[in-house]
Order: structure tokens, then sequence, then C-alpha cells
């Protein structure tokens, strides 16, 4: 078995073939032309390098391109997804303040704000509410899993339906506030 | 070298012991031939596989033999369950320290609100770094995972600066949001 | 009289339950296709391709198992699986079919012919060939968590004891059959899994640090102590959707952490 995982299986059969030859020698000689093929016994150890090499050929099978989009792992990514761009929004500001206090200023901000119309005011509250708020209720969705709240596979999707119900509901508030 | 590889595989661990030595080199230079056959045989399929078959963190290759059980790296509990612990602690304690520093915004004692800025900054560093754990760690990253590490660390301490000084000389985080939500 | 009688009669029922089984073998045709996932290692240059297969479910068995048997008998035998007992308690025939993990034994062929149906490996795993991965590591991870009973104290005789309830914290644990399912279905184990035990491993952990008898506890906790053995893990719940048996991997790694927080 273990010779047939390592790639050794035409060897060893090549070794069991050879006490037949062995037997019938005269009679065969003339049958099957002499086989060119050299019989070498490897030791045990030779397998691991078989194996190695046979391994660096291997290809990795298909994961996340292929696997079926459940609740479950999307709403972890978008968590992550959410956390990060909200981060990176907040690391965005302050380094741009911390640079050039003069330009980020709250005054300067806000009257920028101020200048832009209805439309696309409306779009960046929903662009900046809606990660916010899944990021909030999925945050909690965690929260109770650690402390061992609706660990349950159905507990574990009640509370991502609650939690995307929660984001949309909440991020129609904060829009219209 | 190769047949120093397969011998340290092949010898039981008996001949390690100290009279094993000789043993050893004996045991070497017999084998020396059936190496060099066995290279010849499988040098068609590129063979000499014990030089390129170094061990790369996530690669075909895998580190020990079947029979070994992988390993655990150190314990610490910095890096465990106190870090798990307070990174949960810091996450559920955002959520009063939020409506807290929205309700006491515009007052003339924004503590709440440099406490939330802290926070927030905190909870962020912890998300971006198990990021780079998750997807660029350094064993399997060399270059890249330390400089996005490196560069996190650097970005953290600016970004708790801006947030220091947006805090005293400008409005404060909360009211800055306020204040743009209702512009 | 009364004889011919009979033996009429039941030559007439013999008629009629033959053409009762003619034409139950007289199904219609209901060809499906499905499209596996080959890689040949004679052959390592070629890409791993999908390969098409078109039969007919009515005739073949009703689980995804019995039509890779049937299309490795009769349309092309280099089809290579793993497969063994047929009914779920071997886990050997742990694949990716229509996008999940499961066993193939266990799973039911979609009769929408409509639809083809796609069977990759385990994902993100390291092919042997066709829909057998190389499971070497998910082994060497679970032997690492010595999955033993680890008890210095030897009861004075007889076996260990343990009381009902102790016994029942084990139930939903100790069914695992160790498909790698769970753990090749967990995006943390897909990009970790070098260090990561994976949810697999880490329920047989807390199987051990669970049951009442063993005594190690403390140990089997401290390995877990680092960044990488449990805490890759972030409750994604990929590994409790997927298991073919319907147990929860995240619930145990979740109680594995509570208890760890709490020492």
């Amino acid at each position: 078995m273990m010779s047939a995982r390592v790639g050794l299986s035409s060897v060893t059969r090549r070794v069991a073939f050879a006490p037949i030859i062995g037997r019938n020698q005269i009679a065969l000689r003339t049958v099957i032309p002499k086989r060119g093929v050299q019989i070498q016994s490897l030791p045990s150890s030779a397998s691991e390098e078989i194996l190695n090499a046979q391994r660096l050929k291997r290809p990795s099978s298909p994961h996340f391109t292929i696997y079926q989009p459940q609740l479950t792992w999307l709403s972890s990514i978008a968590n992550r997804a959410t956390g990060g761009a909200l981060s990176a929004l907040l690391y965005g500001f302050s380094l741009a303040y911390l640079v050039a206090p003069g330009t980020f200023d709250s005054a300067h901000i806000v009257e920028f704000v101020a200048g832009l119309p209805d439309y696309v005011k409306y779009t960046g509250k929903i662009i900046l509410a809606a990660p916010f708020t899944f990021h909030f209720w999925n945050g909690l969705r965690h929260l109770s899993w650690d402390t061992g709240k609706f660990l349950s596979l159905k507990g574990a999707y009640r509370a991502g339906y609650a939690v995307l119900g929660a984001t949309a509901v909440s991020t129609v508030a904060l829009v219209l506030m | 070298m190769a047949s120093s590889t397969l011998l340290r595989s092949t010898l039981p661990r008996t001949f390690a012991s100290a009279t094993g030595r000789n043993v050893l080199r004996s045991a070497l230079q017999g084998t020396d031939e059936l190496n060099l056959a066995y290279s010849s045989l499988i040098s068609r399929s590129k063979a000499r596989a014990s030089s390129t078959a170094q061990y790369v963190p996530g690669g075909p290759i895998i580190k020990g033999t079947v029979n070994d059980p992988v390993e655990f790296p150190p314990p610490s509990r910095t890096h465990g369950s106190y870090h798990w612990a307070f990174e949960r602690l810091l996450a559920a304690s955002l959520v009063p320290m939020t409506a807290a520093a929205f309700v006491t915004s515009g007052s003339s004692y924004p503590v709440f609100d440099g406490l939330l800025g802290l926070s927030l900054v905190m909870h962020s560093h912890i998300g971006f770094d198990s990021m780079i754990v998750d997807y660029v760690h350094k064993r399997k990253f060399p270059i890249l995972g330390p400089i996005l590490s490196w560069t996190l660390r650097t970005a953290t301490v600016g970004v708790l600066v801006g947030v220091y000084q947006f805090n005293t000389n400008d409005i404060g985080l909360t009211e800055l949001i306020a204040k743009v939500w209702t512009a | 009289m009364q004889v011919l009688a009979k033996t009429a009669r039941a030559s007439a029922l013999r008629s009629c339950m033959r053409s009762f089984a003619s034409a139950a073998l007289e199904k219609p045709v209901l060809n499906k296709e499905f499209k596996i996932y080959r890689w040949n290692p004679d052959e390592p240059a070629k890409k791993p391709t999908l390969q098409s297969y078109t039969i007919d479910l009515n005739q073949t068995g009703p689980m995804v198992l019995d039509a890779l048997i049937k299309i490795k008998n009769e349309v092309d035998p280099t089809l290579t699986f793993r497969r063994s007992c047929r009914e779920g308690i071997c886990g050997s025939c742990a694949m990716n079919i229509d996008g999940q993990n499961t066993l193939a034994c266990l799973c039911r062929i979609d009769r929408n012919p409509a639809k083809n149906s796609k069977i990759y490996p385990l994902p993100h795993m390291y092919i042997v060939k066709d829909l057998v991965p190389d499971l070497t590591l998910f082994y060497k991870q679970y032997k690492s968590i010595k999955p033993y009973l680890q008890n210095d104290n030897l009861p004075e005789q007889g076996e260990y004891l343990q009381t009902q309830e102790d016994r029942k914290k084990l139930d939903g644990l100790y069914e695992c059959i160790l498909c790698a399912c769970c753990s090749t279905s967990c995006p943390s184990y897909w990009w970790n899994q070098d260090e990561y035990l994976g949810p697999a491993t880490l329920m047989q952990a807390y199987r051990w640090i669970a049951d009442s008898r063993d005594s190690y506890g403390a140990q089997r906790k401290e390995q877990l102590q680092n960044e990488m053995s449990m805490y890759r893990c972030h409750t994604i719940f990929n590994c409790a959707r997927t298991c073919p048996k319907g147990l929860n991997p995240a619930e145990a790694i979740a109680k594995i952490k509570l208890e760890l927080a709490a020492d």
C-alpha cells in the first residue's frame, strides 16, 4: 500500500516479475526480448524523496471561487470589509489632519459638505451608515457568540438575518436623521 | 548531502547514541552506492529532490514525517487569551462609550470623546493587525509582512496624535460627525 | 379440476408480475451532467480541468457517490476518488459537491436535469489525484492534540468512572469522523493551515478538555495559548454549516475560548 502511495508500484511490479523470467529463462528468452531496464533496490528512505518530488507538483484545489455563497462566511468577510473601510476612513482623516490641520479642520469640512447637492449628501450618508450599522450589529452578534449565545447553527443564522434586518432599518433611520 | 538527509530519516533512534557514530559512518559509506543508483534512476523526473524540497510555510512539503505531530509555538497568553479577552472587552465598551460621547459632545468636558477616539483607534489597530496576521503573515511574506506591520504601527501612532490634536485644538470627532451629518 | 384452476390462476399472476417488472425497467431516461475536477499526477504539467460526464439518473443510485461509482465503472475507469463505507461513517468520500463540502455517500443527487452538478475535491488542499486531497497535515494536526485519555491517577480498580452529566458533555463531540469537511470549509484554515489547527482538530481538542476523566486539561489548554493554533478562528461558522454529521465545531471552539479567558 505504502509503495503504491509513493509511486514505487512500477518498481515493485518489475521486481515481482523478475523471478518468473528467471524460472523459465530458456523458454522465455526466445519469446520475449531481454528487458533493458536495470532493477535497483531502493533504501526505504527513498520513499520520502519520491513523495516530496510528487508533492512539489501537486496543484492546490480551488476554494472561495467555487464555495457556495453562504450567510456564514459572507457576513464574516463583510464584517471585516466594513470594519476595515471605516477604520481606513478614521486613519485617513486623522493623518490628514495631522499633516495639514489648516485644510482638514472641522470648519472647512462642514463647509465643504454643506455645499454638496442633496443627492450626493444622501448617497454619502448611505455609504457611511450602511457599513457602520452592519459592523455594529454584526459586532454584537460576534460578542454574543463569544459569551456563549446563539452558538447553534440555527441561532447563528437567526442572528445573521436579524443583523441584516437591523442594518436595513437603522441605515434608513440614520440617513433620515 | 543527499545521503546524510536520507540517513537521518532511516536510522533508528538507537543508532543516534554516542556509540552509534561508527555505525553511522560505515552505513553512510555503504549507502553511497545505493544513492548513486537511486539518483540516476529518478534523475529523469527532476530528481535530487532533497536539495529542492525545502519546507515553505503553507507549501506542499510538510515538516517532519507523516507520523510526527505538528508542533505548537511557545505558549504566550499575551498573544492568546489576554489578547482575545482585551479585544472583546474593548469592542463591547465601544457601545456605551459611543452613546456617552454623543450625549456629552456639546458640553465643555468632552472626556468621552477623547476616550472614544483612543478606543476606536485601538479597535482599528487590532482589526488591521489581525488582517495582516491572516493574509500577509511574516512567515509567508518575510519582507512584506514586517513592512506592513511597522507601517501599521507608525500609522497608529500618527493617528493617535492626530486624534488628540483634533480633539484638543478642534471640535472633536463626535461633534464633527454630528455636524457633517446635518450639514 | 380444482388443481387446474389453481395453476391457471398462478400463471396469470406470474405473467402479470412480469409485465410489472418490465414496466419498472423501462423508466424514462433522465440524463444529468456531472462536471468533475480532474488532475493526473502522471501529467503534472497539465492544468486541472473540469471533465463532463452525463449519466442516466434512473439507472443510478440516489447518492452522488453512486453516480461517481457508476461513472468509474461504466464510463471512465481513470476517475479517482476515495470511498469506503458508503454510509457516512468512514469519512473517506468527503468532497465539495455543488459548492458545499459534504460526504458523497450522504449527498442526494439533485434530480433537476437542467442543472449540472459540479464536483471538486476539498477546497484549498494539495491534490494527489482527481478528487483525492493530501490529508497528511490534517492527520498530523489531529495527532498533535493528543487525542487519547491522559490521566496519571489510575483508578484503584476497574475503569475511570464518570457521571451521566459529565458523559453528556461529550455528546456532539465524539461523533466526529474526521472527514475534514469542516476544516477545509474554513477560510482561516485556507489561509493559515500550516499553523492554524482548524475546526475538526480543535473540536477534538475540546472533546478531551471537556472529558472529566482526563487530567491534562491545563496542559491541553496551555498549548492553544498562542496567536495561531486556535485564535485564527473568527467564528465564521462555515464548519457547523457544512458538517455532514450535524456537529458544531464553531460552538466547541467558542467554549475553548471562554475557558481560556476564564483561566
